[in-house]
């Protein structure tokens, strides 16, 4: 962290984190996120539609 | 001559579709854009861990009892380091699987005798001092036997070790010099001197942190402190970061092993978890030439969803 610069996290994380816990699984909040993140993105890379799709109709 | 038929998951087709200009330049370069953002607005935001060290100091200043029992371990061969085996000594099982054994096979790369390396040398190498000088000529004088005696009467009164007043105290009248060599010890590791000599043994370049970082995971508190913040093994602590921010999710399946029998109650568990690791890589880098497992990308059709304008045009 640049404290010396005299500049700080707006939002400060480095407080004892917070666990999901189902079963043997344990996953850090923080990582959860992420992880929903992740397939998020994947999801949209799966569903969401080309940009400049309505261009390239009948490109050849 | 006569044609090959079409194996459909290795052999291409000849692509008879449409054709668009596509420019991947301008794509890259507003991918490179985008990270470089979200990377600025998120340290902005969030900034980085900012988790100080553990030294021998900062350990033995928040808990002198469990650093002076440690360093008795040390003294006495009983700590975990000094019972590994391989790369360090030999007076450990090493790891393996079946006949597999890279530990064995590599041996002792990285000589520690906790005896000496972690408690002797460093005090040899203090001023002399009258009392310390003594407790040391009386452990290098006398017999193994008598040392093991000494360390005996010590590990029977390691529960009931104090510290109060700067001292430590150790109540067993039979434990010879330990008392007076743990006290000196103590002190060293409290001013930072221990951590000092501990890395200038290694070298004319201070970068080597083997020897404390050994000395300081055999002790509890530094294992305590990783519980706090979920970062031992039994905690998926390969994927987790201090504080709460994310960590290596991408190592949940390295780290998921470890909580499963028969890994999480073998002694070999780091070795096994790296064969089977090992092995699911070789899978998937091999994944184009194992009959089966290279057909699931087509059989389940993903790729339709994809190019879904493709394929409905085709239809």
């Amino acid at each position: 962290m640049a404290q010396g610069w005299g500049l700080g996290a707006l939002i400060n994380l480095d407080h004892y984190g917070h666990y999901i816990h189902w079963g043997v699984i344990q996953v850090s909040v923080g990582n959860f996120i992420v992880m929903v993140l992740m397939v998020a993105s994947f999801l949209a890379a799966l569903f969401a539609p080309f940009p400049g799709r309505r261009n390239r109709k009948g490109a050849k | 001559m006569t044609k090959k038929p079409f194996r459909p998951d290795v052999d291409a087709p000849v692509y008879k579709g449409p054709y668009v200009p596509y420019d991947i330049i301008k794509e890259g370069a507003i991918a490179v854009l985008v990270v470089f953002i979200l990377t600025a607005a998120l340290a902005l935001v969030f900034s980085s861990p900012d988790e100080k060290a553990v030294t021998i100091k900062t350990w033995s200043n928040a808990d002198a009892v469990d650093f002076a029992q440690t360093a008795g371990d040390e003294l006495a061969g009983t700590s975990a380091v000094a019972n590994y085996g391989a790369p360090y000594n030999n007076n450990g099982t090493s790891q393996h699987w079946g006949f597999l054994s890279p530990e064995k096979w590599i041996g002792v790369r990285i000589q520690i005798n906790t005896t000496n390396d972690f408690v002797i040398d460093p005090l040899s190498a203090q001023p002399a001092q009258p009392a310390l000088s003594a407790a040391l000529s009386q452990w290098k004088s006398a017999s193994s036997a008598t040392q093991t005696a000494w360390d005996d009467a010590f590990n029977k009164a390691e529960p009931n070790l104090t510290y109060s007043n700067g001292k430590v105290n150790i109540p067993t009248k039979a434990a010879g010099p330990i008392p007076v060599l743990l006290n000196y010890e103590t002190q060293m590791a409290r001013s930072g001197a221990l951590d000092q000599a501990l890395v200038t043994q290694a070298g004319f370049y201070t970068t080597n942190f083997t020897k404390p970082l050994l000395f300081v995971s055999d002790g509890t508190y530094f294992a305590g402190l990783a519980e706090k913040q979920h970062l031992s093994g039994s905690q998926w602590g390969m994927m987790n970061e201090t504080g709460q921010y994310p960590g290596q999710a991408w190592l949940w399946l390295y780290t998921f092993w470890y909580q499963i029998h028969p890994y999480s109650t073998s002694a070999s568990a780091d070795f096994l978890v790296w064969g089977t690791m090992m092995i699911l890589t070789a899978l998937m880098v091999l994944v184009p030439f194992i009959p089966g497992l290279r057909s699931i990308p087509r059989k389940i059709k993903i790729y339709r969803i994809i190019w879904r304008e493709h394929y409905a045009a085709k239809l």
